[in-house]
């Protein structure tokens, strides 16, 4: 125990050798493949066979020029503008099926690509697994690097797949060969990389999956709510957005190359960000350190309600301050996007289901009901993520029944829900009627949008129904099926489905206010069937085994 | 060379979590062919003594030395021959144990199936079992059998046996005993004393982040007390005076007291001159050793009541 040799002196060694970094490569690549082999294949059929879709679908709607000319008259709205974005050769073939799909695609893909990067990062270094994995063979950086050149081929294939249909569908107007379709898969590629990125670099700050998950698609939110912003504006805000450079490459119209380079040289930037950052910090650490917290708890975290509260605090003030800001931002653009709906001819009526502001209104609260239902979903799936963590059993262990707990639990989407709704659609109201100084606005809105409640209460009643008959199965169902609904609302007159069961979902079934009259027979239906879907649910939970997962 | 010799040797390590001071100097040394016990209670540094020589985390001061090399710069050529069972160990859901088992074994050279399936029925193992369907112990036995599976020269294992039934921990007793008899090496963290007893050369306790008392096990006695129990036909009287004796106490007729192990001569001269009926004398277990280090308020109580 006296001398050393090879052991250095001082301060440890800070720099490991950098050729040892990716040791083990290819085995973490295989184990990436091995455990997304579903949700990549998935995924990449999704997005591809969606566009595939799309495109065939505009061929039959749109079999003329003249036909093309009336979409590109009818699209030109601020409505399109902010919410997909318009091309500006949407009077082509390629320019409309872009217009339909494109941005759902790059805001799809860019999230995907950002929830599997921390499923394979930050969410296996917080529970371990990295850890048993990098005490064999592994170099520091190898698990990632595997991910993040998974998740990259994933967005090439998606981008090459999508040329590839565009090419097939001679999308091209005559005479540009197949430039606009290449130029339309790479912009798809760019923002996929720009979401990795921005997926690499949350997982090394923030020490937590669900922090991680919560930081980088607050990021993709905020780039597709920048370029909105400057669509619907001056444009300047449009640059701010990666999603906004993937806009201007303009595929069939402007053709330009260079903001794919722009999309390539941030996605690399993020990534070495990332790289630099997995070489510097402990295994397990953020950026953040962990404060010391409180040395006990008020009684009032002993109930179901009180504690879920507590650890939902953060989706709760993160999704007002969502409501608020988007509130007030609708409320500030509906006089300006008025005017310009003026403008724009007997079109765009159509599409906002009738005339005038109060169109633009109740086009703009069903936006806010959207993000409401978000909001109360991820508050209910939380019972079955409790339940498949296992930390439900300490607390039903006590002496709280299932009823009772199930219940005291949804107190939180339900009765929040209303606040939001009564919260944004003030907002709406008061900003846009301090613009035409009609301080009545603010109420009318604030009653129209509460209209949406039990619309909101069916999607967690459903949700409360599957946790309690396919607990396993019940998170992807939920987020399945509320995205299905929104995929429905944008692209239901695509799948030619017919129109009653479209007006039968549940957002569509409630009134369209303040454009049309209220009417009562529909909120007391979804209302009653929300109460029963809540009450089978919870009922089923009640009888059944607790199934951690 | 002496560090040929030397599988760990850590001097002064140090390492901060903000404010929090985790390793304040720790001294640990693993002789080659030698298992080491390293004990402590919770929060004293054990894993993050365990996580620095994994190259997992970066050590703020001191030195650590890892089979001849240096934990964070050499992590990966050194995990080579470096096998670790963490004491909670977390799987895939969706991957069964046997490619769990396969990817961990392969990343640090090639799968001996012969090994593998040796491994996998002593601890009875079913590897075609998804990982989510494992209980704690049989999420444990995968990392065990991953680790031992392996040719790796030094094992690093952090509570190992946490969740194993009693029959699991003698196949891991089993499992160790092979190992050191094959000249590798174990640093065994563990708060199971009579594993620790049973199977380390020399034990090292910590606390607080700093090493307390080392030794192989005999030294380590020496240290401290002998207790004795006599009924004594001679009666009693004078016993509790003589040099080296503790905590004298009475009841139904039989004596206990405590004796260090330099007066134990003396001592027993003196019971024998009483006329012993019956004498039992106790070594000091590994428990008492670490609960002697571990609680101040003990510590306290003992040095109270002698006086």
């Amino acid at each position: 125990m006296t001398a050393t040799v090879a052991a250095p002196t001082g301060a440890p060694a800070r720099v490991r050798p950098s050729s040892d970094s990716l040791a083990g490569l290819g085995t973490m690549v295989r184990l990436v493949v091995r455990r997304n082999r579903v949700r990549f294949s998935v995924w990449f059929l999704v997005l591809v066979v969606m566009y595939q879709y799309i495109v065939s679908y505009y061929k039959t709607v749109f079999p003329t020029q003249q036909s093309l000319d009336e979409f590109a008259n009818v699209a030109n709205t601020p409505g399109i503008k902010a919410l997909t974005g318009l091309s500006p050769a949407a009077n082509t073939m390629g320019g409309a099926v872009w217009t339909k799909g494109w941005m759902t695609i790059v805001v799809t893909l860019a999230l995907v690509v950002v929830f599997l990067t921390t499923r394979n990062g930050r969410a296996d270094e917080e529970v371990g697994r990295t850890e048993l994995l990098r005490s064999r063979m592994l170099g520091v950086h190898a698990y990632s690097a595997a991910s993040w050149l998974v998740n990259a081929v994933l967005c090439l294939a998606v981008g090459v797949f999508i040329a590839l249909v565009s090419i097939g569908g001679n999308l091209d107007p005559a005479g540009t060969g197949i430039t606009g379709s290449l130029i339309l898969g790479a912009s798809i590629t760019g923002i996929g990389l720009v979401g990795l990125g921005v997926g690499a670099v949350a997982g090394q700050v923030a020490t937590t999956s669900r922090g991680a998950n919560s930081l980088a698609s607050s990021v993709i939110v905020v780039f597709y709510v920048l370029r909105m912003a400057g669509d619907l504006g001056n444009g300047v805000l449009t640059w701010f957005s990666p999603i906004g450079w993937g806009q201007h490459m303009q595929p069939y119209a402007g053709n330009h190359w260079w903001p794919f380079a722009l999309l390539v040289v941030f996605a690399a930037l993020l990534l070495g960000v990332a790289y630099w950052l997995e070489g510097t910090r402990d295994f397990g650490a953020g950026l953040v350190a962990e404060k010391a917290g409180k040395a006990g708890s008020p009684a009032r975290f002993a109930s179901p309600l009180g504690l879920a509260l507590r650890l939902q605090r953060n989706p709760i003030i993160g999704w007002t301050i969502a409501v608020v800001l988007g509130g007030m931002m609708f409320g500030s653009v509906v006089q300006a996007m008025t005017n310009l709906l003026k403008d724009a001819g007997p079109g765009a009526n159509d599409l906002l289901r009738g005339e005038g502001v109060d169109a633009l209104l109740a086009l703009l609260l069903s936006v806010m009901a959207l993000i409401t239902v978000i909001f109360a979903l991820q508050t209910t799936v939380s019972l079955r993520s409790d339940e498949a963590s296992g930390i439900i059993e300490p607390q039903l262990a006590g002496a709280v029944s299932r009823w009772t707990w199930s219940l005291q639990r949804l107190v939180i989407p339900a009765v929040w829900s209303a606040v939001l709704l009564v919260v944004g659609g003030y907002l709406v109201g008061a900003v846009y009627g301090a613009s035409i100084h009609d301080a009545s606005q603010g109420g009318r809105l604030a009653i129209a949008a509460l209209a949406y409640w039990p619309a909101v209460m069916v999607f967690v009643g459903l949700a409360v129904l599957l946790w309690g008959y396919v607990p396993r199965l019940a998170i992807p169902i939920t987020w399945g099926v509320m995205a299905a609904m929104w995929f429905l609302t944008m692209f239901g007159e695509v799948f030619r489905l017919p129109q009653w069961f479209l007006n039968a979902l549940p957002l569509s079934a409630t009134p369209y206010l303040p454009l049309e009259s209220m009417s009562w027979t529909p909120l007391v239906v979804m209302a009653l069937i929300a109460g029963a879907l809540t009450w089978i649910g919870i009922d089923r939970f009640a009888r059944r085994d607790v199934q951690p997962a | 060379m002496t560090t040929n010799q030397m599988a760990i040797e850590v001097e002064g390590l140090q390492k901060s979590f903000g404010q929090v001071h985790a390793l304040r100097g720790l001294d640990l040394h693993v002789p080659v062919g030698q298992v080491t016990g390293f004990l402590g209670p919770n929060g004293s540094g054990k894993t993050t003594t365990i996580r620095i020589l994994l190259g997992l985390l970066r050590a703020d001061g001191g030195r650590a030395s890892l089979l001849g090399g240096d934990p964070w710069s050499d992590a990966v050529r050194l995990h080579k021959d470096i096998a670790y069972v963490p004491g909670d160990v977390s799987l895939w859901p969706n991957l069964t144990g046997g490619e769990a088992i396969d990817i961990l074994v392969r990343l640090s050279g090639p799968l001996d199936p012969k090994r593998k399936q040796a491994m996998l029925e002593r601890f009875e193992l079913d590897p075609t079992k998804k990982a989510r369907t494992y209980s704690k112990g049989n999420r444990q036995k995968v990392a065990l059998v991953a680790a031992l599976a392996s040719n790796a020269q030094l094992l690093l294992l952090d509570e190992p046996t946490s969740g194993l039934d009693p029959l699991m921990e003698a196949a891991f007793t089993e499992s160790i005993r092979e190992v050191k008899a094959q000249g590798r090496s174990v640093l065994l963290s563990s708060h199971i004393f009579a594993e620790v007893e049973k199977l380390a050369d020399e034990v090292a306790i910590i606390r607080e982040g700093v090493t307390v008392e080392t030794g192989t096990m005999a030294q380590l006695r020496h240290l401290t007390r002998t207790q004795v129990t006599v009924v004594l036909d001679g009666g009693v009287d004078g016993i509790a005076a003589l040099p080296g004796v503790h905590d004298l106490a009475t009841t139904d007729g039989h004596i206990t007291f405590a004796v260090d192990e330099a007066e134990l001569p003396g001592v027993l001269a003196a019971v024998a001159a009483r006329n012993p009926r019956s004498i039992v004398a106790n070594p000091p277990s590994l428990e008492e050793l670490f609960l002697r280090h571990y609680g101040d308020e003990l510590a306290a109580l003992g040095a109270g009541s002698e006086k």
